[in-house]
């Protein structure tokens, strides 16, 4: 009895020095919880890191670890240097063989982008994998305060992290009293698609005193019909377009002159890349947002 | 079969035709009914009322009863032709060719009427292609336009994937919506109307002709038939059909397969009542599928595609079942 409690002493403790002495305390501060809840740790701060999504491009960037992302998936423009980084196939079509021969010491993924099969397959291989799942204006401040942690830019994303919250806070608070204004949001034209109010988009509208016609629709983008939007009688139109700054999609409601919008002359063409893809430059995109609300609402 | 059952069978289904636009008419997302359609219709009721039935809800109802009568009558003819029970206005790659026309429009940010365009372009070319290649070394038999088409149909489809694949995901919905067949953006019903009756009033004096056809081209031809001509006309008019059809709403799927199997179980296989009949039939199919497509979940909106399906496979299984 007594030996093997002594045993078991020797044992813990050799175990405790193996633990204290093979992990440096810095890989304690390296750990983060993913979009998917799961708990990623670096032994070292990332210096090869391959972005899965244009978004994550972005806020890598953002995070100040620009300069450690080594390849990035197709369509990531933005920041300009991120679109002459090697690419690894689009978001939902990853070449694994180009990723893993990249030898990345952590990858960034999007939940609403990137197979997951493809991911679990790399993360069986052992690469480290980080989900992005931003749903809230908050959580794009906590991606880039992550992403900045795993490349040892604290104090850049910290700084950051904290620039977009307080751009958000200053805009939630300017608008809090806003006179509410009913915002019909044109994703797609053909089908037409809107978003509800657990989009981002719909969020922004809400943030600047719009009402959402289809907040209260189940689907994050709903598809719906012409009739349903002019029953539901918008004084604003907004879209993106499809990104050419055409604005022939909001030229077509011209054909119900009875819609509140028509009559009011508000129909607005919004920047197509501040919006669509939640990372820092959503600030810009809401801001803009705001002040087209408050000139629409001079109109009615 | 007596005058008599001709005329009442064409009657009810006009009678049903006529019902089912109406249904259609006066349901929606809004809460607009059958007393606001008749107030519309008396040239009352608010701009908002006159906007909604108008504009939006009678254009898709009398496209969707011309697209689904004209892909019916081509699935006919189609099936004449090729003497194939599986045959449908697709079968020979003419949605192939039209989605994608559509499909590269759309990946060029075209407008919807270029759209159309290049769906109809497409069809065309896709008409064009299988009768050059299937009429090549002079020797022509439909068991031959068959394969020609069926193949060309598979060299589309490749194509039509590979565009998928290579298209930006925010385009996604929209192609896909096109493939599946959506009637939201159909706005002229006039050429499609006009083009069903003019095929309905010149094939039911063709009628006899094509019954011969169907029991074969050496029966056709023994009893005084022009078996060729006739073939190459019913090509060109199930592929102009089908190009109109596709063109006002996309590739929708099993109206031009089964519509004319149905009538053919009740009505018997009489050429000259089964084209008008398919065209009312077919019609009223897409209507109701239609109406669905727009009110199941409403605001929010399904292919029409899928609902032809999901009612007309027990339909069918039905009445195969009941032929027995």
């Amino acid at each position: 009895m007594m030996q093997t409690i002594r045993f078991l002493t020797v044992a813990l403790t050799v175990l405790g020095a193996w633990v204290a002495l093979s992990a440096p305390v810095s890989a304690q501060d390296l750990c983060a919880r993913d979009g998917r809840d799961q708990l990623v740790c670096l032994d070292r701060p990332a210096q090869r890191i391959v972005s899965l999504s244009p978004g994550a491009t972005e806020l890598l960037f953002s995070a100040g670890a620009g300069d450690r992302v080594i390849a990035v998936s197709a369509w990531s423009d933005y920041p300009p240097q991120a679109a002459e980084l090697p690419q690894v196939g689009d978001s939902n079509r990853l070449d694994l063989e180009t990723i893993m021969a990249m030898r990345p010491d952590l990858v960034v993924a999007w939940v609403d982008g990137n197979s997951r099969q493809q991911l679990d397959r790399l993360m069986e291989l052992g690469i480290r994998v980080f989900w992005l799942a931003p749903r809230e204006f908050a959580d794009i401040a906590w991606a880039i305060a992550d992403l900045a942690l795993f490349a040892g830019t604290r104090d850049v994303g910290a700084l950051r992290a904290a620039r977009f919250r307080d751009g958000v806070e200053a805009l939630q608070g300017r608008y809090a009293d806003a006179e509410p204004v009913r915002v019909f949001y044109q994703v797609w034209n053909q089908p037409l698609m809107t978003v509800n109010r657990q989009e981002l988009i719909g969020k922004a509208i809400e943030l600047c005193g719009g009402q959402n016609v289809f907040a209260d629709q189940s689907r994050l983008v709903p598809r719906v019909s012409r009739e349903a939007v002019l029953d539901a009688a918008p004084e604003v139109i907004l879209t993106a377009g499809r990104g050419d700054n055409d604005r022939s999609w909001l030229d077509e409601w011209r054909q119900f002159p009875g819609l509140p919008a028509i009559a009011a002359d508000n129909l607005y063409l919004e920047p197509p890349d501040l919006l669509a893809r939640p990372t820092e430059r959503m600030l810009d995109g809401i801001s803009h947002l705001c002040q087209t609300l408050e000139q629409a609402r001079a109109r009615l | 079969m007596p005058v008599s059952d001709y005329g009442r069978s064409l009657v009810v289904l006009l009678l049903l035709s006529g019902a089912a636009m109406l249904v259609s008419v006066s349901v929606g997302s809004s809460q607009l009914g059958l007393a606001e359609v008749i107030q519309v219709a008396l040239g009352r009721g608010s701009e908002l009322e006159r906007t909604l039935v108008l504009d939006l809800r009678l254009p898709r109802v009398l496209s969707a009863f011309a697209t689904g009568g004209l892909l019916a009558v081509a699935g006919a003819l189609m099936q004449v032709l090729l003497r194939n029970p599986l045959a449908d206005p697709y079968v020979l790659g003419l949605s192939g060719g039209a989605a994608v026309g559509a499909l590269l429009a759309m990946l060029a940010g075209l407008a919807s009427v270029l759209v159309s365009g290049a769906a109809f372009g497409g069809a065309l070319f896709a008409t064009l292609l299988v009768f050059g290649l299937a009429h090549g070394t002079g020797s022509w038999t439909p068991s031959r336009l068959l394969l020609t088409g069926v193949v060309v149909a598979a060299g589309w489809g490749a194509v039509i994937t590979l565009m998928l694949a290579l298209a930006p995901a925010r385009q996604l919905p929209g192609m896909l919506y096109w493939l599946m067949g959506d009637l939201a953006y159909a706005r002229a019903p006039w050429p499609g109307l006009v083009l069903m009756l003019v095929t309905c009033l010149v094939a039911v004096p063709l009628g006899r002709s094509l019954n011969v056809l169907a029991r074969g081209p050496l029966q056709a031809a023994a009893l005084g038939v022009s078996v060729r001509p006739l073939e190459w006309l019913i090509y060109i008019a199930a592929s102009l059909l089908t190009a109109t059809a596709v063109t006002t709403a996309g590739a929708i799927g099993f109206v031009g397969l089964v519509v004319p199997h149905m009538l053919r179980l009740v009505l018997g296989n009489d050429q000259r009542l089964i084209l008008p009949a398919c065209a009312l039939a077919g019609g009223t199919l897409l209507v109701l599928a239609d109406t669905l497509a727009r009110v199941v979940i409403a605001p929010e909106q399904l292919p029409v595609g899928v609902i032809t399906a999901l009612l007309g496979v027990p339909t069918f299984l039905y009445l195969l079942h009941r032929s027995r």
